[in-house]
């Protein structure tokens, strides 16, 4: 058991210091958000996952940018305009500002976080409709990550000496709470997508405390481990997001 | 038997008439192939006792309708996104804030973090 733990520390020992190789600057990801329910696919939204150079007077930050609309045939029903950004250190993704401006088929939420390492502590903006604020400063531990960083940063790491099985906790702050998520390498698969036949890295994703799992990440087996292909659990079928298209991209 | 089947078949064809028209409109094939089945049961159980009634012709007709309106719609409806201008406006105002907000934040990136970072401006 020790052994195998000490094997273990030392197959993430490689990836624990990640820097980003995969992440252009100008790089824009689409996808299509549909629901599966036994093969028969019903789009319900576009997600888009960009990336660009924020300058300020002290440094250039990277900004990650990532929205859900609704096609328009559902705007009646449940119209969704998401937004979540996140300002990182360019390389190794370090959060220093996120906002998340989510509006869901009626419901109104702003929420900034305002990383500061030193003190390991993020103040938090709260606003909703009728513009109530609040403010709140939590306390995180040394890693913990926004949603976005946390997604992005699951590209740095060098997944090709992993065996199948090695598994990441991660610290995301998600309203406002700190919860430890869990990311299992399961091990290569070719599979068909929009952009071709790639060998993606398959990854499983779920709650560190339950290890439940939530949802299946493809990642492809190349320099850009750009993400092609999502699935997640729903109450009532599967909840699928495949890649429409994939532009700027670093390597 | 023949009353229960009858009963199905129009439910299912309903369901599948309500789904057609709503944007889940390729969900409306479960309830439509249910209602065949169960309407094509029901014919035969009738035709057996000499009888059809016209109400499982009726949830015939509802299935095919709601399978015609299923099959037009995922063939000429195009899937887009459309008025996206309110939150656009909303993520400029956003950028602004931030530039504000990142410039008053004491930011240090050390020159190991961004060797081999090129950016493209």
């Amino acid at each position: 058991m020790i052994r195998i733990s000490f094997l273990l520390l030392f197959l993430f020992s490689t990836t624990i210091n990640a820097q980003n190789k995969a992440i252009g600057t100008d790089e824009k990801l689409i996808y299509t958000a549909s629901y599966n329910m036994s093969g028969i696919l019903t789009d319900l939204a576009e997600v888009t996952m960009e990336t660009s150079t924020v300058n300020t007077s002290k440094a250039t930050l990277l900004r990650l940018k990532c929205r859900a609309f609704t096609y328009s045939k559902w705007d009646n029903f449940f119209k969704i305009r998401d937004l979540y950004e996140t300002y990182v250190n360019p390389k190794s993704l370090k959060p220093y500002l996120h906002n998340r401006d989510i509006n869901e088929g009626g419901y109104f939420k702003n929420m900034k976080y305002t990383f500061n390492h030193k003190t390991n502590s993020v103040k938090t903006v709260q606003t909703k409709k009728n513009n109530w604020v609040e403010e709140k400063t939590v306390s995180i531990g040394n890693d913990t990550k926004d949603i976005i960083s946390t997604l992005y940063s699951l590209r740095t790491f060098d997944l090709t000496n992993l065996s199948p099985g090695t598994s990441k906790v991660f610290s995301i702050l998600f309203d406002r709470k700190e919860v430890k998520g869990k990311v299992t390498y399961l091990g290569k698969e070719t599979i068909s997508t929009t952009l071709g036949s790639k060998v993606c890295y398959k990854l499983s994703i779920g709650s560190a405390n339950s290890n439940t799992v939530n949802g299946t990440l493809w990642l492809t087996a190349d320099d850009n481990k750009i993400p092609v292909f999502i699935k997640f659990k729903i109450p009532v079928g599967n909840g699928e997001l495949k890649i429409k298209s994939a532009s700027g991209l670093k390597n | 038997m023949k009353k229960l089947f009858t009963i199905l078949a129009l439910i299912a064809s309903i369901f599948a008439i309500i789904f057609s028209v709503l944007p889940i409109s390729n969900l409306a094939i479960f309830p439509a192939v249910a209602a065949l089945i169960f309407g094509i049961t029901a014919f035969y159980l009738s035709k057996k006792t000499g009888q059809v009634k016209k109400i499982i012709q009726f949830s015939f007709l509802l299935t095919i309708a709601a399978l015609a309106i299923t099959t037009y719609k995922s063939v000429f409806t195009t899937t887009e996104v459309l008025n996206t201008d309110a939150i656009e406006a909303t993520e400029s105002k956003l950028e602004e804030a931030s530039i504000e907000e990142l410039e008053a934040l004491d930011i240090e990136i050390d020159d190991s973090d961004l060797e081999g970072i090129s950016f493209e401006e």
